[in-house]
């Protein structure tokens, strides 16, 4: 049996689990609830702070600042989680997201001038505002492993410090003939072993990332559109003896959606089609290694998609393979529109650079 | 009864979507709000998205001086994107879909599907 109420609404696969509007309800009195004990939690302590001062209640300090926050927090969170839960009930979904799209006109007017980009589809600018020396457009890399490099140096950096903190602590005591063993005999050797190892792992990434030159694609045409063929220019930095080169234009669906608690992306190859195949060669610095080819784009094939929570992204990816150098793969994002009429084409669709000769 | 009629199962964009619906069957004082939309929907492994391309919202004075018996017309052109998708992980789906909402709380929805583009998969 259904349940009459219930705190939250609970979603068993594609449908909920109970009466959808009891699960809203709970959602909605949970935040009322949160909502109340921030007003009145706010209220009280600045109530005794403005009128009763000389009761001393809360003394302004860290105590008090930390109420404040904790309780706007409590009225932020609880007042924005009760609004939507109540448009949920009070109003469709189209409803909402007519609300929530106010500019839908003038969007869709923009759309039709040529400044903004086809309904649900990414914008061009992030592609099409780096000029290539060769082509119209140099394209962005992806490189998610720029932000781990980051974060994995800050961490052997606090860790290095604290080993070289521990060590000199010890030393010290050793010197002043106040030797800590447990300090000097377990904690320092766990310490200097632990960063001796992240310290190597982090060189050979950061070796890893930067030994091998930076890879630029650039293209003569954005967006991307079936049916049209492109001309593409890969250049290749280092000091490389390359066994194998590839760019290889990729689609993927993406997904995003909930499990349990946790937020959970899954990817999907829809198409792969070779544009570029290089053998051996070999590359140093000052003569990197320069690729011009043809692709054709096939007609029939999905645009680019984006939405909150799915996406259909297309990629250039460069697969290399260099002599004591692991294999590494680098993307390069694109965006396809749907083929339309030549009078709805975007603007950056006519700058087209004739291709070297 | 709400009953959705005149379009076609698909379109290309920039086409124009026309189609009517008539209710029949229904005490005109007991309806709140008529919400008529165009829509694309996502289905699949990810959450489900929503984007309205065409909502018009009818209340008070707008339903009661109408008749609606009569088959209500509808228009809009279609727009260049996101067209129709059948894949593993996602689908797009268009969508017509009217809602009724009744003064005792209650919603009725009719929907029907259409496909805009060439589906491609």
């Amino acid at each position: 049996m259904k349940p009459f109420f219930r705190l939250y609404g609970k979603k068993r696969g594609h449908r909920l689990a109970g009466w959808w509007l009891a699960g809203r309800v709970g959602e909605a009195f949970w935040f009322a609830t949160l909502f109340s004990v921030g007003v009145l939690t706010l209220s009280i302590v600045l109530g005794l702070q403005l009128f009763s001062p000389d009761t001393n209640a809360y003394r302004i300090g860290h105590g008090f600042w930390l109420l404040v926050l904790i309780s706007s927090l409590f009225i932020g969170i609880g007042s924005v989680g009760f609004i939507y839960r109540v448009l949920s009930v009070a109003y469709s979904a189209e409803y909402r997201s007519a609300i929530a799209n106010r500019g839908l006109i003038r969007k869709a007017e923009r759309r039709t001038k040529g400044k903004a980009p086809p309904s649900a589809i990414p914008s061009l600018q992030a592609f099409t505002d780096s000029p290539g020396v060769r082509l119209s457009f140099r394209l962005p890399e992806n490189r998610p492993e720029t932000r781990q490099l980051v974060l994995a140096s800050l961490f052997v950096l606090a860790w290095d410090a604290l080993a070289v903190l521990i060590t000199g602590f010890a030393l010290g005591g050793l010197l002043r003939g106040k030797a800590d063993w447990f300090l000097t005999l377990v904690a320092v050797p766990f310490f200097l072993y632990v960063g001796f190892r992240v310290s190597r792992w982090f060189f050979l990434e950061f070796r890893r990332a930067t030994g091998i030159g930076p890879t630029t694609i650039e293209i003569d045409e954005l967006p991307l559109i079936g049916g049209n063929e492109y001309h593409l220019s890969l250049v290749q930095y280092g000091k490389l003896a390359m066994k194998k080169l590839s760019i290889t234009l990729v689609c993927e669906e993406v997904a995003t959606y909930h499990f349990g608690t946790d937020t959970r992306t899954e990817r999907h190859e829809v198409y792969r089609q070779p544009v570029l195949e290089q053998g051996r060669c070999r590359i140093d610095w000052g003569r990197p290694l320069e690729l011009t080819c043809n692709f054709m784009l096939p007609k029939q094939l999905m645009h680019s998609f984006q939405s909150p929570h799915n996406s259909i992204t297309w990629k250039f990816t460069v697969e290399g393979e260099a002599s004591r150098w692991p294999l590494y793969c680098r993307s390069f994002p694109v965006v396809v529109y749907p083929t339309v009429s030549k009078a709805s084409q975007p603007v950056e669709h006519l700058n087209r650079t004739a291709p070297p000769s | 009864m709400i009953e959705l009629l005149g379009f076609q199962p698909g379109y290309m964009p920039n086409d124009e979507l026309r189609f009517q619906f008539t209710i029949r069957d229904l005490d005109i004082e007991s309806i709140s709000a008529i919400e008529a939309s165009v829509v694309w929907v996502t289905d699949g492994k990810g959450s489900e998205d929503l984007g309205v391309h065409y909502f018009q919202r009818l209340t008070g004075e707008a339903i009661s001086g109408r008749d609606w018996s009569e088959s209500q017309t509808l228009s809009t052109i279609l727009p260049e994107s996101p067209l129709s998708y059948e894949g593993r992980l996602l689908k797009i789906r268009w969508l017509i879909r009217v809602r009724i909402y009744l003064n005792d709380g209650n919603e009725l929805v009719t929907q029907e599907p259409f496909s805009l583009g060439t589906k491609t998969s």
